[in-house]
């Protein structure tokens, strides 16, 4: 073999050997045939059994969660799936047992980020990718995968599994450097996700990496720490700004039924005034028109003892009468009121004790 | 003469295995063989399975079939806006002829820089054409094509067939970090800001549209109450001045008469009284007046 060749560097899973367990049986059946004395025509016997030792070697079973890739020489010419299958034993033949069903987890971003609790400028720096308006957020996600094609997974790539890990983050960088940081952080997350699934597994396929992608998961999606803080004031904005609007509402909502009940307070108020008024009005009328009837039947007796009743009334409740000769008075109503008036008003307007 | 014998069948034995050792190897399904006769290659293997070759005079040097990843260094690229930015790009290739790359390369390892050289190049020259923003979008997988087109075209040269270059990562240097968290910065406190100061207009909004409507409401039904309140007046009025009309001369006696009895009794302790009015006349003039009359 030249110095040159390049060395398979991923191992085959698990592979079926036949030598080793031929040597064991052939010590076996030589302590046999050493109890039973067959040591004279022994040749012939061991070449025999150890050709059927060579030849059931190729028996092998392939796990249900695993498929059989049977190589011969080297060449890839069977895929088997579960239960028991034969093959033509070493070195003609040899099989791979991949685990076809198993769902593996890939962390992006997790290493770094326990790293990163020492909180270097460098690791974080790592973790850190441009978004579509040019700001800086750092992400991690989960990608689920499984083998979709064993034959592709073991033949086509080299390496699959640190190929997907590159192709992975490069996915999900480019995803992110084409969303905008709110969106990425709050509302966009699952289109985000399902668009790095769908760009990473068109990647592989286009690879023929044989890897089938069931699920990218973005666990972290946060601003830099050293700029956390005014991202986490926005969110106290959104609080205040919703605060002082229900603040201002329940302002509202206090004065305006008040002002209605007062509204309604003045209204029947109002009401009242004129169901008082025209009550009086109408008190007032019905009795002028009863006394006038008993005036009208003898006009000048009624009217002066109504007026001397009167008179009778003013003087009782008077403390003092002067009887004014200057002869000033008008007729009819009595004029002292500008006597009195003139010299001490406040007598006037005083009601008497 | 029998130990001769068995000497000769030994070394024939002998002979056989390396013979069979030295013309057979097998290509595994993820290889592929050149071989070189006495250092000149003639041939290429690309199917897997077991192969002859001649012994001594041909050697075989075997090639991986499968797709590799080479991912070069993170390097810093100025863009067509003068911006710097960190890319580390991924090529995805495999050896597609082996004469050729063997000619020219040998080994991956050797191929490996002159391939990273060529895309390294390839990319300086496609992103010194664009703008940031134009990186940061839907063209971002556009540019990386141009130059995945670049480079296969040129490494087809030394046998390699480039499947695809992509970016790895493109970020902004960490120098200019902190300038992208300054602007972050101040673009989430104008953002803050904004919302506090929206608050504070939808309360003023909604404290002075309820005062309003308090005032409405209530200048209305004081104007209601106004309206009400004229109409009982009027009302009365009119029920008033309708019986009274009947005999004005009498309601004024009649209500004259009440205002004496009632506001001016009240009123005033002291009453001056002139003896001219009507009813001194008797306290005037004694009783004579009446036989006169």
């Amino acid at each position: 073999m030249s110095p040159n060749s390049v060395e398979d560097s991923s191992s085959p899973p698990r592979s079926v050997e036949g030598p080793s367990r031929a040597a064991e049986i052939r010590q076996w059946l030589d302590s046999y045939i050493h109890l039973f004395g067959l040591r004279g025509k022994g040749t012939a016997l061991i070449l025999g059994l150890l050709a059927i030792a060579w030849v059931s070697a190729g028996i092998y079973k392939v796990q249900p969660d695993e498929q059989g890739v049977v190589l011969r020489f080297g060449k890839w010419v069977e895929t088997t799936s579960s239960g028991l299958h034969y093959h033509l034993p070493y070195p003609i033949e040899t099989v791979l047992l991949p685990k076809v069903t198993q769902v593996n987890q890939l962390q992006l971003g997790t290493a770094r980020f326990l790293a990163a609790s020492a909180n270097t400028a460098d690791t974080s720096h790592e973790r850190q990718m441009l978004t579509g308006d040019e700001n800086i957020v750092e992400a991690d996600c989960a990608v689920s995968w499984r083998i979709k094609d064993a034959g592709k997974f073991l033949f086509k790539v080299n390496n699959p599994e640190a190929a997907l890990k590159v192709v992975a983050e490069s996915a999900l960088r480019e995803i992110i450097s084409r969303t905008p940081i709110q969106a990425a952080m709050s509302d966009k997350r699952q289109q985000v996700a399902e668009q790095t699934r769908d760009l990473l597994q068109t990647l592989l396929d286009r690879a023929d990496s044989g890897i089938l992608v069931t699920q990218v998961q973005l666990q972290r999606v946060d601003p830099p720490s050293v700029v956390i803080d005014a991202f986490n004031d926005v969110q106290r904005a959104r609080a205040d700004q919703e605060r002082t609007r229900n603040e201002a509402e329940a302002y509202a909502n206090d004065i305006i039924p008040r002002a209605r009940g007062e509204a309604s307070h003045i209204a029947e108020e109002s009401e009242a005034y004129k169901s008082q008024v025209i009550n009086l009005a109408q008190g007032d009328a019905k009795s002028f028109q009863l006394i006038y009837a008993s005036y009208a039947a003898d006009k000048d007796v009624t009217a002066w003892r109504l007026y001397l009743e009167s008179v009778d009334e003013m003087l009782k409740k008077a403390t003092r009468v002067i009887i004014d000769t200057s002869g000033k008075g008008m007729s009819g109503i009595v004029p002292f009121m500008h006597l009195t008036d003139k010299d001490k008003p406040e007598t006037v307007k005083e009601p008497p004790k | 003469m029998n130990a001769k014998l068995r000497l000769v069948i030994g070394a024939g034995a002998f002979f056989l295995l390396w013979l069979l050792s030295a013309t057979l190897y097998t290509v595994s399904e993820v290889q592929q063989a050149l071989i070189v006769r006495l250092g000149a290659p003639i041939g290429v293997v690309n199917e897997p399975g077991l192969k002859f070759k001649l012994p001594l005079i041909d050697s075989v040097i075997f090639y991986d079939r499968r797709l590799l990843t080479m991912e070069p260094a993170v390097e810093q690229v100025i863009l067509g806006d003068q911006k710097r930015i960190e890319v580390q790009t991924y090529t995805r290739f495999r050896i597609a002829d082996p004469l050729r790359f063997y000619n020219a390369v040998r080994t991956v390892e050797l191929a490996e820089p002159q391939l990273a050289q060529l895309v390294s190049s390839s990319l300086r020259r496609e992103l010194g054409q664009v703008m940031l923003p134009s990186l940061l979008s839907e063209n971002r997988s556009h540019i990386v094509e141009l130059v995945a087109k670049e480079v296969a075209e040129k490494a087809k040269d030394v046998g390699i067939d480039v499947v695809e270059v992509r970016f790895h990562r493109a970020d902004l240097p960490l120098e200019t970090s902190q300038a992208i968290y300054d602007r972050m910065t101040s673009e989430r406190q104008r953002e803050a800001k904004e919302l506090r100061a929206q608050g504070f207009e939808w309360a003023q909004e909604i404290q002075a549209k309820a005062d309003r409507e308090r005032t409405v409401i209530l200048s209305e039904a004081q104007r209601q109450a106004k309206i009400t309140r004229g109409a009982a007046d009027a009302e009365a009025n009119q029920i008033l001045s309708s019986t009274f009309g009947k005999d004005p001369q009498f309601y004024r006696l009649y209500r004259s008469l009440q205002t004496y009895r009632q506001a001016l009794a009240n009123a005033a302790p002291t009453i001056v009284l002139s003896p001219d009015t009507e009813f001194l006349r008797y306290f005037k003039t004694g009783p004579g007046t009446l036989t006169k009359h």
